[in-house]
């Protein structure tokens, strides 16, 4: 007689079952283990931090950007010296400093050339029905975690050891990825140069010592540079008031430069 | 052929792959530079921050402006009282590289700091400012005032009249003698 085939191999089929989860175990705890003590783990980096893995330098600063907003009086010098001292071409900026001006129609927000030439007085009808306006200084935010730096398919934008977001020119192909990437509008490719462009902070002023070009120049001290592990630092101390801000953080990017006195129109 | 294995196909397929990764490696390492950081989402070399270094400065800051000017620097940081002593010199004066080389001057940098669009691009009465800020009217409020600045406004270097750019507080006019500007410090009295 035939053997019903359900019933066919009852132990078997009991086996196959302890035998399935046996494996199920031994494949979800070692592959647990890894994740939160694995490699990759171990690289993960927390929010805020700078750099650090196998032949990274140490880092000897820490460097920030503060934007007060309360002290931005729009004059533009900042975008011209950044022209100046970067030699940035026509039409293309490394900073620009937007206008705000918020009144019941919604908000307006302008930027001509950049504030290369400051803003112009704003008309008087519009004037009357503004209910507050103020200047923003935007530029490159310095992310902890840029998504530029990840995008980018060549290695020639990258995080350096102290903070700076900087683009390599030799290794950069000017394939515009990051300029995509970046969620502040912060990046451009060079009409001359044909690679990646950005604010540097910089860098070379940083090194010999100086103070980048915009903040050098700034005349009501709206752009403050400086050593977050310093304390007597201006940057350091706006830390002591809970009283800035960054641009998007919804997104995660982590920036470093940090404002003060930021309106909500803005983030 | 008759003992050729059954996987035969496979091993050769095996060998091919080995070549090719041995190929791959070798490559891979004569490629990549010798300061290579290969970090978590952040590869890069290290080089190009050496090179970066060498970027000329244009801008130099206002110790570089002491080194010829030190008399005028030391006016314009004496006084305590100077609105404008917090300021970088190169804010109006424009960079130091345009202005000298090798110490000595190549062009003129007072001009482009005595226009009025100058003072006028800080100070002209704006929306947008902050309001503890030093801002002017067109109309100004003081009636000699306004009817001095109406002959003149916006062309010249009017504001330099009476007040002096590295120490503008209006009581320290530079020009006391002068009938117009003495006038306008009496009524802001």
């Amino acid at each position: 007689m035939n053997k019903h085939p359900m019933t066919d191999g009852q132990e078997e089929k009991t086996g196959t079952r302890r035998e399935f989860l046996r494996n199920v175990l031994a494949g979800t705890i070692p592959a647990t283990v890894l994740m939160v003590y694995g490699p990759g783990v171990l690289a993960h980096r927390e929010p805020s931090e700078l750099p650090r893995g196998e032949g990274i330098p140490k880092a000897e600063h820490y460097w920030i950007y503060v934007i007060n907003i309360n002290n931005c009086i729009g004059c533009g010098n900042c975008v011209r010296a950044c022209k100046a001292e970067n030699e940035v071409p026509d039409k293309t900026f490394r900073t620009w400093v937007e206008r705000y001006i918020i009144s019941g129609e919604g908000v307006h927000v302008e930027s001509p050339r950049g504030a290369l030439e400051g803003f112009r007085e704003i008309n008087a009808g519009v004037r009357q029905r503004a209910v507050k306006s103020y200047t923003v200084p935007k530029m490159c935010n310095h992310c902890h975690h840029p998504p530029c730096v990840k995008v980018c398919p060549v290695g020639a934008t990258f995080k350096s050891p102290e903070g700076f977001v900087l683009v390599d020119w030799e290794y950069c192909i000017g394939c515009a990825f990051c300029v995509q990437a970046c969620p502040y509008g912060a990046r451009f490719i060079n009409p001359k140069e044909h690679k990646a462009d950005k604010c540097t902070w910089c860098y070379h002023r940083v090194k010999a010592g100086k103070l980048p070009a915009c903040v050098t120049v700034c005349p009501n001290k709206a752009r403050l540079f400086g050593d977050r592990w310093d304390a007597e630092a201006e940057v350091t101390k706006v830390f002591l008031e809970d009283n800035w801000l960054v641009l998007k953080p919804h997104l995660t990017t982590d920036p470093t430069c940090y404002y003060v006195g930021l309106g909500r129109e803005v983030i | 052929m008759k003992n050729l294995s059954p996987h035969t196909h496979l091993y050769r397929l095996g060998a091919l792959l080995a070549a090719f990764f041995v190929v791959f490696l070798v490559v891979k390492s004569w490629a990549t530079p010798a300061s290579w950081i290969d970090d978590v989402d952040n590869w890069y070399r290290l080089d190009s921050l050496e090179e970066m270094k060498l970027k000329p400065l244009v801008f130099g800051g206002n110790e570089s402006c002491k080194e010829c000017h030190g008399k005028t620097y030391g006016q314009f940081t004496g006084n305590t009282g100077n609105e404008h002593k917090g300021l970088s010199c190169e804010s109006c004066h424009g960079p130091v590289t345009r202005h000298a080389k090798g110490g000595k001057k190549i062009a003129d940098a007072i001009r482009e700091s005595k226009s009025t669009w100058q003072c006028q691009n800080c100070h002209l009465e704006m929306i947008n400012k902050p309001k503890d800020f030093p801002q002017f009217k067109r109309q100004a409020k003081i009636k000699e005032h306004a009817e001095f600045l109406a002959g003149l406004f916006p062309e010249g270097t009017v504001c330099l009249k009476c007040h002096a750019a590295h120490d503008p507080t209006p009581d320290k006019c530079v020009k006391k003698e002068d009938p117009e500007c003495s006038s306008v410090a009496k009524a802001k009295k």
